[in-house]
């Protein structure tokens, strides 16, 4: 199987501050992986690179990744706030080219439909996510990574993404959650990062 | 490379920001033109009060289209992974994006202050609109290039750093705005495509070579 994120000697941070040091990871492709660890201990950071959406100091790590299509939900939504959810769709998945059919089941799916025409800037926090996992949906990437999971969705936004989880598992599509403690939502775990050690 | 997808998005966003050049163009032509005229209660410029004028109309054809909304770089990285762009559609597409909203502006601008001060143009309106297009596109990948590539990008640095290169741009323009002769013309024009192509290449080298 091949790996999508590899790295033998891993060390990120910020300036000369150190946040991850000498880690050993590999990632591959259709498997599901959890960072687990307490503030600070850089969940964030190590997801932000696997994504390839860092911007700070790589020291000497040793990086290989493949280009393939993948997707970060982080704590700062990716969405455009001046434009409007289907602004947003069409922006976004472009590429893809989908039919209008499709979206409307998708949105109607993620009880967006009614907000389509708004804007994100007026969306609450847990609007926001939801659109980004609904845009997940649509986009369906070969990984999917997501930064706290649970953060801003009820109960039935949870629901919702514990479906897209299966779904993308059942696929053979890869998950990376990352959160303070293991929440269980994928069916099989390939690896659990501990950044406590 | 230049995708209409980013031009659309990139145009949209210039129509719903406050700040947009759209709103600020005629109104600070209102402020700096029209304003000196009416304070001294004349109908008609006189060539004391035209240089004047002259010369706040290039600082203010300069700052005007510095002050853009700077990018945010760790944002940008993520909209454009998101969306799966490269960085390179999305700098041409940008390019041409801003393109089209800066050329109508300075012809705009130009229109306004010719309207308000009654000059007329001194040269040919194709040496005009030639080399403003080429100080447009040298002012837009300078300012994109300190924006994505450098980590230059707060207003301050447009001001300090981008405002004095967007003034050497713009006294291009002047001598053929005030009215030179044919050959002089061909020569500012034939320099101002020089430089345009060697910022194109350095950029365009500077894309191809970053990841």
């Amino acid at each position: 199987m091949s790996s999508f994120f590899e790295s033998s000697n891993l060390e990120l941070g910020y300036g000369n501050q150190v946040v991850i040091s000498n880690l050993k990871i590999s990632l591959e492709a259709s498997k599901n992986y959890e960072i687990i660890g307490k503030n600070g201990s850089g969940k964030t950071t190590l997801l932000m690179c696997i994504s390839n959406n860092f911007i700070g100091n790589i020291f000497n790590s040793d990086i290989k990744r493949i280009n393939n299509s993948l997707i970060e939900i982080g704590a700062v939504s990716s969405l455009i706030p001046k434009l409007s959810l289907i602004e947003n769709i069409n922006y976004f998945l472009y590429k893809q080219n989908l039919k209008q059919d499709l979206i409307d089941k998708i949105l109607t799916k993620y009880e967006l439909i009614n907000f389509k025409g708004d804007l994100i800037e007026d969306f609450s926090s847990g609007m926001t996510k939801r659109s980004e996992i609904a845009i997940a949906d649509l986009k369906n990437p070969d990984v999917l990574c997501i930064d706290e999971p649970k953060v801003y969705l009820d109960e039935n936004g949870i629901q919702l993404l514990l479906e897209l989880l299966k779904k993308r598992e059942s696929d053979g599509n890869s998950s990376i959650l990352s959160s303070q403690e293991s929440i269980n939502s994928l069916i099989s775990i390939e690896r659990t990062i501990d950044l406590n050690d | 490379m230049i995708r209409k997808y980013i031009i659309k998005k990139e145009t949209s966003l210039e129509f719903r920001n406050n700040t947009s050049l759209f709103l600020i163009t005629p109104t600070m032509s209102v402020l700096i033109i029209v304003f000196p005229i009416l304070s001294e209660n004349r109908f008609r410029v006189d060539d004391d009060l035209f240089l004047i004028v002259e010369l706040l109309f290039l600082i203010l054809f300069t700052t005007l289209f510095s002050i853009r909304n700077p990018l945010d770089e760790q944002r940008l990285v993520k909209e454009l992974n998101f969306g799966s762009i490269k960085k390179t559609d999305y700098f041409y597409s940008k390019t041409i994006a801003e393109l089209g909203i800066f050329y109508p502006q300075i012809i705009l601008l130009l229109i306004l202050f010719s309207g308000f001060t009654n000059t007329s143009l001194n040269t040919s309106l194709v040496n005009i609109c030639v080399s403003v297009l080429f100080f447009c596109i040298n002012a837009i990948m300078i300012n994109l290039f300190f924006q994505v590539f450098t980590s230059f990008n707060n207003r301050f640095v447009q001001f300090t750093i981008i405002v004095p290169i967007y003034i050497g741009f713009a006294i291009l323009i002047a001598p053929l705005w005030l009215g030179v002769n044919q050959e002089i013309s061909n020569i500012y024009l034939v320099m101002y495509l020089g430089i345009t192509l060697v910022i194109y290449a350095f950029t365009n080298f500077y894309l191809r070579s970053t990841k």
